[in-house]
């Protein structure tokens, strides 16, 4: 039924969504204002970009060299006979390297260290560590968000170019070795053909960048707000990967929309 | 010296504080005595602006700590100390760079230096150096609140607040604790503001007591003040009381 009540819960859902992402944007304000402070809290940015990479460079290989081969065989498959087949391997290329597997490996990077990231800093909430951090005249956002968010920036580009050249190089080995539908030749001449830098830069700088941005501010923002208990900690990882990854894909077409 | 006036606390429908004026000497151990859900964490936490309280004034040393801005109240923070219930170790670090977090971070010292200031703390609350690698998870209760204990003392702070620092021990290490809190006070002549509803602590260690109930602190003084009637109504069903 489309009583009063449903309409009063509908309108303090939607006050609350707003409300959160007031509360992210204010965060990410925090966090900038944290900067200055970089140097003081060297310790904590190197650790995090450490952890960035340590926790992420396995899953990373192995995604990216299966999207590498998926994409192969299907590209090669839909187009078989229809165009030439540098065409197809620069179809292949563009698509995995600039969609494909950035937007995978963020996502699964949201799971992975967006929930780890809730999760650490829920369970540091609720246990008064934060506080204790404030006690000991140390600021949560400075010390725990500030340098996550930075590593994000930083590492998921690095992790993506990492992941990229798996993904050609798993792609050039199905094609020329295991199918052999093309000489080496000429899958390098489909790499190079309608070269453009940006668009390179755009799909292994520039989006796994603001991508590594969402999941450390959303992961922290869940962290931070974590309330009650281990079942809020659940909660709050949950919420962070679901909200980042919903990030990831509107800020896909958004910046593809806007920069391409 | 400390001095609260009108404090108040309020978390949607239920106001917690209802005005709590106190003052707190320097040198002096007080312990701040009331049932479980009277508002004793609250009340040290807003007095500290962990939380924010919604009216008020609280003055450290003459200082309004309600009009520090966000550097102020950092910078005020370096000379208290808190220990807080559940000890909130840092459980990414290991009990030697919880024991050394403050000194990195705020002060230039040498790695020898810091080290000899973390065995000098540890040893004070009875632990040997075998502890310095393990992390919070591998630590007993009593180790936990000994260790936190220690990382507050490593601060040589005016002010050490305790939240319930005896319960969820056993005996024995109820009476380890207490004990310390009182040769801690000797040793870096701290004020000590405990909150507690443990009786037994109030007799061992405090020089004056407060009792809290209903959002007020209705008595202060002397523990041989306290009459049989007083500490009933302390524990007697209160309008917030809470199981
Ligand atoms: N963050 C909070 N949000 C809402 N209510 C709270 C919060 N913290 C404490 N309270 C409420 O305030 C009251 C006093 O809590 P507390 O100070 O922890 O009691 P005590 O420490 O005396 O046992 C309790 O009823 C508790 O439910
Ligand atoms: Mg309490």
């Amino acid at each position: 039924m489309l009583d009063r009540e449903y309409f009063e819960n509908l309108g303090e859902k939607g006050i609350n969504f707003f409300t959160t992402i007031y509360e992210i944007f204010i965060l990410f304000i925090e966090s900038l204002a944290a900067i200055p402070k970089i140097w003081f809290y060297r310790r904590q940015l190197v650790e995090q970009l450490y952890n960035f990479s340590a926790k992420t460079l396995p899953i990373a290989a192995i995604i990216s060299i299966f999207v590498g081969l998926g994409s192969t065989v299907q590209g090669t498959y839909q187009s078989s006979g229809l165009i030439p087949r540098y065409v197809t391997v620069n179809v292949i290329f563009k698509s995995t390297v600039i969609e494909l597997s950035p937007v995978i490996l963020a996502l699964v990077l949201a799971g992975k260290l967006g929930a780890s990231l809730a999760a650490e800093i829920g369970s540091m909430r609720i246990s008064e560590q934060i506080e204790a951090l404030e006690t000991m005249s140390l600021d949560p956002v400075g010390f725990l968000v500030m340098p996550r968010v930075i590593a994000g920036l930083v590492m998921l580009p690095v992790i993506t170019i990492f992941a990229n050249f798996l993904a050609i190089f798993s792609s050039f080995f199905v094609s020329t070795a295991i199918s052999q539908w093309v000489t080496a030749h000429e899958f390098v001449n489909g790499l190079k053909m309608d070269y453009k830098s940006f668009e390179i830069i755009f799909g292994c700088i520039i989006k796994p960048a603001v991508y590594g941005f969402f999941i450390s501010l959303i992961g922290s923002y869940f962290g931070l707000k974590t309330k009650g208990g281990a079942k809020g900690v659940g909660e709050s990882s949950t919420l962070a990967v679901v909200v980042s990854a919903i990030m990831i894909v509107i800020f896909d077409y958004y910046l593809g929309e806007l920069l391409l | 010296m400390i001095k609260v006036r009108g404090l108040k606390k309020r978390f949607e429908d239920k106001e917690v504080l209802k005005g709590i004026d106190i003052d707190i000497f320097d040198n002096e151990t007080i312990v701040i005595l009331g049932p479980s859900g009277q508002g004793k964490t609250v009340m040290i936490k807003s007095m500290i602006r962990l939380m924010e309280p919604d009216a008020g004034e609280i003055y450290f040393d003459d200082e309004n700590i309600r009009e520090y801005n966000k550097r102020e109240l950092e910078n005020f923070r370096k000379k208290i100390a808190y220990v807080f219930q559940n000890s909130a170790l840092f459980d990414f670090l290991d009990v030697r760079e919880n024991l050394a977090l403050f000194l990195r971070m705020h002060k230039r010292m040498q790695e020898e230096e810091i080290e000899n200031k973390i065995i000098e703390a540890l040893s004070f609350v009875g632990l040997t150096k075998d502890v310095l690698d393990k992390y919070p998870e591998e630590l007993s209760g009593g180790m936990k609140k000994r260790v936190a204990i220690a990382r507050a003392m490593i601060k040589e702070p005016k002010y050490i607040f305790y939240d319930e620092p005896t319960t969820g021990l056993d005996k024995k290490n109820a009476e380890l604790v207490s004990n310390l809190i009182k040769v801690l006070k000797e040793k870096i002549s701290t004020t000590s503001i405990i909150v507690t509803h443990d009786i037994e602590l109030m007799e061992n260690v405090s020089d004056r007591v407060a009792l809290l109930k209903d959002g007020k602190v209705f008595f202060v003084g002397k523990k041989e003040e306290i009459s049989d009637e007083t500490l009933e109504y302390l524990y007697s069903i209160g309008d917030t009381y809470e199981i």
